[in-house]
């Protein structure tokens, strides 16, 4: 067998594996019977279960709030910092900046949500809506600086503010009409990634969250531990899909950006 | 006009000739955008550097000074210093816990890497178009964007004591009585592997398709066999990816606890777990604090020592190719 033979076996067998337990996952979410184990038929029942669980729609509604919010600040500020990183010169401090948009990468996530927990409680902020969102800014920050921060050096080595100031534009309006139309899909690209992992996070929101603010992941973590039943692989199953849809989204905006490069 | 102005002057990095008048509104913001001013730079990253200094420096620094406070009546913090925290972190009772979450780690990262850099090779020097390629990213991803939750909860009902697989195999007449393969720490393994596989990938199919196909052809011209290629290009040529893929495989790998706690039992409790507890349960943020910064400090050590060697022996190693 040819080496490339069996690297493309290999890879096929490694996505099976992927792949195994999120099919089993969805195909169980229609199974007809309040146990996984047996297929006993086909039923959408556990999805209008879903449907109709208060509790479960709360958390959805608070996850995908807490998502715009955060992945909202998270684009004006990444959009803001990558704008004077790279493009204003000698700016003193850059350094500092890298390091500390690197830092929640460095950590292990459990950490960073036990000290926002302790300074949370130290300032006395009530756990709630707001420390969720000004959590979920800091770790998600980091993927729309990197996100508008390459097309931001793409767009400035080609020196188009430059080249509409020399047709008489001012510094403003080459901004207005150049760099942010240019800028924008990656700026969106990056905020739904942002919102992919504010939507996703469990660790974080579990210290950070209160009784009245849990978000998606928490709601399925405490079905977890109450027990295995369908309706969590429903849920499970939306999220799943969700999940397809924003990188699909994201994936296409990426297509486009990449045809309108310099 | 002042376009003849623009033709004969020499450039220079001055500002642009005279131009018409601009509102009050479009100068400021120029001004901003311009960033010739040290302060228009950090005006505008003022908004960043506050939301990072009071929701990122501040948590991490109290963290630190709340390891040396000590445990309040009714979970409180007693501000009373001490290292007592410390000395119980590195105590027989639980300095198992943090070594066997290296060890689950370190273990975790090699299955990672073993199991990762053929795909990885695959994807990266052996697939030709680049929309094969796209697709086969995407896929590999799209598992990795679902939350940890969900991938714990499909490999529960897989491998519980009533799952799948013990159905399968009993009813297939294989087994007599279901295998506990769950609470074990093959399983946490197991989970903490299937999780972290994305994080090893990435970055070693990006190291590797940098490397040029050059390099392997030219070796594949010079006699040299497909394993002595690889021993000898390409896998030193992809040690940054490797290196890069362990790190962010084993960082977040060592403070993981929803699969020590949903795929593991008694034996498998690691640190994150411990830590997790002292916030909860057991109301002990000062120990909590105190084994944080431990872990920290094991994984910036653990780094800075990295990058010591990496200078030591890539540059050497770098210096003999020549």
């Amino acid at each position: 067998m040819t080496v490339t033979r069996a690297l493309k076996s290999y890879t096929f067998l490694l996505f099976s594996f992927l792949y195994l337990p999120l099919s089993v996952m969805a195909v169980f979410s229609f199974n007809d019977a309040v146990r996984n184990v047996v297929w006993k038929g086909f039923t959408l029942r556990w999805y209008v279960e879903l449907a109709r669980d208060r509790a479960i729609l709360d958390a959805l509604w608070m996850s995908v709030k807490v998502g715009l919010a955060s992945s909202l600040a998270a684009c004006v500020l990444g959009f803001l910092s990558s704008y004077v990183l790279v493009c204003h010169q000698k700016v003193k401090g850059k350094g500092a900046y890298d390091t500390a948009f690197s830092v929640p990468l460095m950590i292990p996530e459990v950490v960073f949500g036990v000290a926002l927990l302790t300074f949370f409680a130290r300032i006395q902020l009530p756990l709630s809506f707001t420390s969720l969102v000004l959590a979920h800014v800091v770790f998600i920050l980091p993927y729309v600086v990197g996100s508008v921060k390459a097309r931001l050096q793409s767009l400035h080595s080609a020196s188009l503010e430059e080249a509409a100031m020399d047709l008489g534009a001012s510094e403003w309006q080459a901004f207005l009409r150049i760099t942010l139309p240019l800028a924008w899909p990656a700026i969106l690209s990056g905020g739904l990634l942002a919102f992919t992992i504010s939507f996703e996070d469990f660790v974080i929101s579990f210290f950070v969250s209160g009784p009245r603010s849990t978000t998606l992941p928490i709601k399925i973590y405490s079905m977890m531990k109450s027990g295995v039943t369908p309706e969590i692989n429903a849920l499970s199953t939306l999220f799943l899909l969700l999940t397809a849809v924003i990188l699909y989204a994201q994936h296409r905006l990426g297509e486009d950006e990449a045809a309108t490069r310099h | 006009m002042t376009r003849t102005v623009l033709e004969t002057a020499p450039r220079s990095a001055a500002p642009p000739p005279a131009r018409p008048a601009r509102s009050p509104l479009d100068r400021g913001m120029s001004w901003l955008i311009r960033g010739q001013r040290q302060a228009s730079s950090h005006l505008l990253l003022l908004p960043t550097s506050v939301w990072l200094f009071l929701f990122l420096l501040v948590p991490l620094a109290l963290l630190l000074a709340v390891s040396f406070a000590r445990r309040g009546p009714y979970g409180s913090i007693a501000w009373d210093l001490t290292l007592d925290n410390y000395s119980r972190a590195f105590s027989p009772e639980y300095l198992p816990i943090l070594v066997r979450s290296l060890t689950f780690a370190s273990l975790t990262t090699l299955a990672c890497l073993l199991l990762g850099y053929p795909f990885a090779y695959y994807l990266a020097l052996v697939v030709r178009s680049p929309k094969v390629r796209t697709a086969y990213l995407v896929a590999l991803m799209l598992p990795f964007w679902t939350s940890s939750l969900v991938q714990i909860y499909c490999w529960m009902i897989i491998l519980g004591r009533e799952g799948l697989l013990n159905n399968a195999l009993t009813s297939l007449g294989a087994l007599t009585e279901p295998m506990a393969l769950l609470n074990t720490p093959g399983s946490v393994l197991f989970g903490l592997t299937y999780f972290y596989l994305p994080f090893m990938v990435l970055p070693l199919y990006s190291s590797l398709s940098k490397l040029p196909r050059s390099y392997i052809e030219a070796a594949k011209d010079l006699g040299a066999g497909n394993i002595e290629t690889f021993v000898k290009i390409t896998f030193p040529l992809s040690l940054p990816g490797v290196v890069g893929g362990a790190i962010l495989t084993f960082i977040p790998c060592v403070g993981d606890f929803l699969t020590a706690e949903f795929l593991g039992g008694p034996r498998t409790y690691l640190v994150g777990n411990l830590i997790q507890n002292q916030f909860t349960q057991a109301g002990d943020y000062p120990f909590g604090a105190a084994l944080s910064a431990v872990l920290i400090t094991l994984l910036v050590g653990g780094l800075a020592f990295w990058r010591w060697f990496e200078a030591k022996t890539v540059t050497r190693l770098g210096r003999a190719r020549g």
